[in-house]
This record gives structure tokens, C-alpha cells and sequence, in this order.
């Protein structure tokens, strides 16, 4: 296996390890500050502008709140496998095989749609 | 509760990462049944421990040849096409409906566990025309060799995904087993090579319904990171610290227990009592 390959292969893995490890950190903060604060305010379910969500979120974390760390640590974990994807449709592009770069943007396409139907539909 | 729902994740990782059944299975009749969540949040719950297994597991796909990345990328438009109909019809129809689908759906899948996989059935002799035109013929590493193989029945390949994506997203499973069915049997994909390849629409068709009930309102961020957490833990433990126990008498407890569970959503959804 070339170099290059094992590079690329070492990186793949980094990426996947990275996100997932990001996302637990999150949820174990949040988590450890509900138990903290008495472990009684339920946070409650986000909806809505995926930016915005993720705004909140932000906004949350400044003040140090559970559920802006757990809302967070969902927002990775949903990017992980998008990561993926972009990192398939990079290769495509790489490759200038312009089909499956194609397809793979469809398919990002489609998951964009599923946030936006989800937040018409709420 | 949370602590309990949190056991209830490392219980579902760990079992699902041994047996090779599902998580999912475990998580929404545990929310629903055990503690009365509604059915969509439970589902867009569960579909979150589904992206945390498929993702937990994926860094041991890498690099080892067996992934069919342009065959992951067209059938992933089918899964995600399957998976927002899936997402949309779990706000459609009403609740005692997603049980009884659930129950059914369940017992097919644990009744499926108890037969054994037969391993690279026999590849195809040729790619079909419409194989050849999407290059989705590869090949993979076996004992340091790269072997070729053909692909074959793609549309009805495509077909099988749109309904894998359906289940998934309706019923907050990975549908990993009718995904390497459809790949495997079906496109005569090489068994591996199906199984690498499902990990990653695994998660993808996940992520596709999970940000449609996110933004729909239907995760709750304490039971979620309750899920997520205890489906990595256990999904860990499972792979590593339990590697050695005697995975065929777990199974078949597993799936006697998952038959059970399977009776109970069935009579939830025809309001019978149990």
C-alpha cells in the first residue's frame, strides 16, 4: 500500500475518532452538569431552524447549561456520517469522476431536505 | 430514569455489537413500553444510538479494502429517498399502527437471527449493463489477494434500500440486516464487502431521519445523551471486554427475548393486554 493511501487511511480514521470522541465529551459534560444542578430541570426538546438549534446550543453552552452540551453532542454525532459522506464525494472529486459526485451530493441534498421538512412539519 | 436508560443503552450497544441484532430493537420498546415515551421521539432517539453504533464501529472498516464506496453512494440515494418517506409516514400514521409494524417487523427480524447467514454466496458470472454503466464492479482483499467480482440486479437492489430506509427511519432501527440482504443475496455483492458497506448507509440513512425528527421536535436531549452514551459504552465493552463469551447462547436468549418484546408492541398496538 502506498504512502499516500496510508496517509489518507490514518486521516479517515482520525476524523471518524475525533467526531465520536467530541460528541461523548459533550454528552458527559452535559450529563455531569444536570446531575450537578440537582438532576431535576429537564431540558426540553429542541425544534425548529437547524441553525438555529445549533445557535442555541452555543449560546447555552456559554452559560454553562446541560442541555446546550447535550444538544451539542447530538449536533456532532448527526455530522459524523455527513463527514463521511463529503469525504466519499472529495474522493469522487479527486478522481474527477463528476457521477458520483453527483450522486453523493444528492444524497446531501436529501438529508438537507429531511432538516427542512422536519422543521415545516413541526 | 436516566441512569436506568442509560444501563438500557450499554445493554442494547452491547448485545447488538456481539449478536450482530440491532440496538434499535432494544431502545424504542425499552422508551415506549418502559417508560411511555411517545413513539416519535423514542424513534428519533433510538435513531441517534443507531448513527453512535454504525459510527463507533467504523474506523475497523477502514482501510481494509472491502468497502464498495460507489455502490455505498448509489444506494444511498435510494435508503435516504426510503428514509424520508419513513420519517414523514412516522407522523402520519397513528401511534397504535407504528406498534403493531413495530411488532411485526421484529419478530421477522429475530426469527431471521435464529437461521445462520450463509457467507459469500455464489458472486454473479457478469455485471448487469446497468452495473457496468455506474462501474459498480470492484474488487476486495481475501488472504492478500485482490479478487474481482461482478454486480448484478441493481434496481431491484435499489428497490429493496428504498424500503430498508423506510423501515429505518419509521421505526428508529439500523435495518442493517435487509441492507446486506438486498447487497449480498440480491447484487451478489460479496458478503464482506456488503457488510463494510452497509456500515457506512447505516449511518448516513440514519442521519437523513434524525435530522428530520430533530428539527421536528422529537429529541428529547437528556434521554438522547442518556442512549448515545450507554450505546458506545456497551457497543465497546461488547467488542472488546465480552469478545469472548458464547455469542451463540447470548443470541439465541437475545432474540427469545426479542420475540417476547415483539408480542408486547403487537399487543400494545391492538390494545391487548399482556
Amino acid at each position: 500500500m502506498s504512502n499516500l493511501a496510508q496517509q489518507r487511511q490514518f486521516l479517515a480514521r482520525l476524523v471518524l475518532r475525533s467526531f465520536i470522541s467530541l460528541c461523548l465529551l459533550l454528552i458527559v459534560i452535559g450529563l455531569v452538569i444536570f446531575f450537578a444542578t440537582g438532576g431535576t430541570h429537564v431540558p426540553g426538546n429542541p425544534g425548529g431552524k437547524f441553525s438555529v438549534i445549533v445557535a442555541r446550543a452555543l449560546q447555552g453552552g456559554v452559560g454553562l447549561h446541560a442541555s446546550a452540551f447535550l444538544i451539542a453532542g447530538i449536533v456532532v454525532l448527526l455530522l459524523t456520517p455527513i463527514a463521511r459522506l463529503l469525504a466519499g464525494v472529495a474522493m469522487s472529486a479527486r478522481m474527477r469522476d463528476s457521477l458520483y459526485v453527483v450522486i453523493g451530493l444528492v444524497v446531501l441534498a436529501l438529508v438537507v431536505a429531511g432538516l427542512l421538512i422536519g422543521q415545516a412539519t413541526a | 430514569m436516566v441512569i436506568i436508560i442509560l444501563l438500557g443503552g450499554i445493554l442494547a450497544g452491547g448485545l447488538g455489537s456481539i449478536t450482530g441484532l440491532g440496538g434499535g430493537m432494544v431502545i424504542v420498546p425499552l422508551l415506549t413500553l418502559g417508560f411511555h415515551l411517545p413513539i416519535p421521539q423514542a424513534v428519533g432517539v433510538s435513531l441517534l444510538g443507531v448513527i453512535a453504533t454504525s459510527t463507533g464501529a467504523a474506523p475497523r472498516f477502514v482501510g481494509t479494502g472491502m468497502n464498495n464506496v460507489r455502490a455505498g453512494l448509489f444506494l444511498q440515494v435510494a435508503a435516504s429517498s426510503g428514509a424520508l418517506a419513513g420519517a414523514w409516514a412516522a407522523h402520519l400514521l397513528p401511534e397504535r399502527t407504528l406498534f403493531i409494524v413495530f411488532g411485526v417487523v421484529l419478530a421477522f427480524a429475530s426469527a431471521l437471527s435464529f437461521k445462520s447467514m450463509p457467507s459469500d454466496v455464489a458472486g454473479a458470472r457478469e455485471s448487469s449493463p446497468l452495473a457496468l454503466k455506474l462501474r459498480l464492479n470492484s474488487k476486495y482483499e481475501q488472504q492478500g489477494e485482490w479478487v474481482p467480482y461482478h454486480v448484478t440486479r441493481v434496481l431491484p437492489g435499489f428497490s429493496v434500500m428504498i424500503g430498508a430506509g423506510f423501515l429505518s427511519a419509521l421505526l428508529g432501527i439500523g435495518s442493517g440486516a435487509f441492507k446486506v440482504l438486498a447487497m449480498d443475496r440480491l447484487m451478489k455483492i460479496p458478503f464482506r464487502v456488503s457488510t463494510a458497506t452497509s456500515n457506512f448507509m447505516i449511518g448516513m440513512t440514519a442521519a437523513t431521519s434524525a435530522g428530520f425528527y430533530l428539527t421536528h421536535g422529537d429529541t428529547p436531549p437528556l434521554i438522547a445523551g442518556a442512549v448515545v452514551l450507554g450505546v458506545l459504552v456497551g457497543s465497546y465493552a461488547g467488542a472488546h471486554v465480552l469478545a469472548g463469551a458464547r455469542v451463540r447462547t447470548l443470541r439465541q436468549v437475545f432474540t427469545v427475548v426479542l420475540i417476547l418484546v415483539a408480542l408486547q408492541m403487537l399487543a400494545k398496538g391492538l390494545g391487548l393486554p399482556l
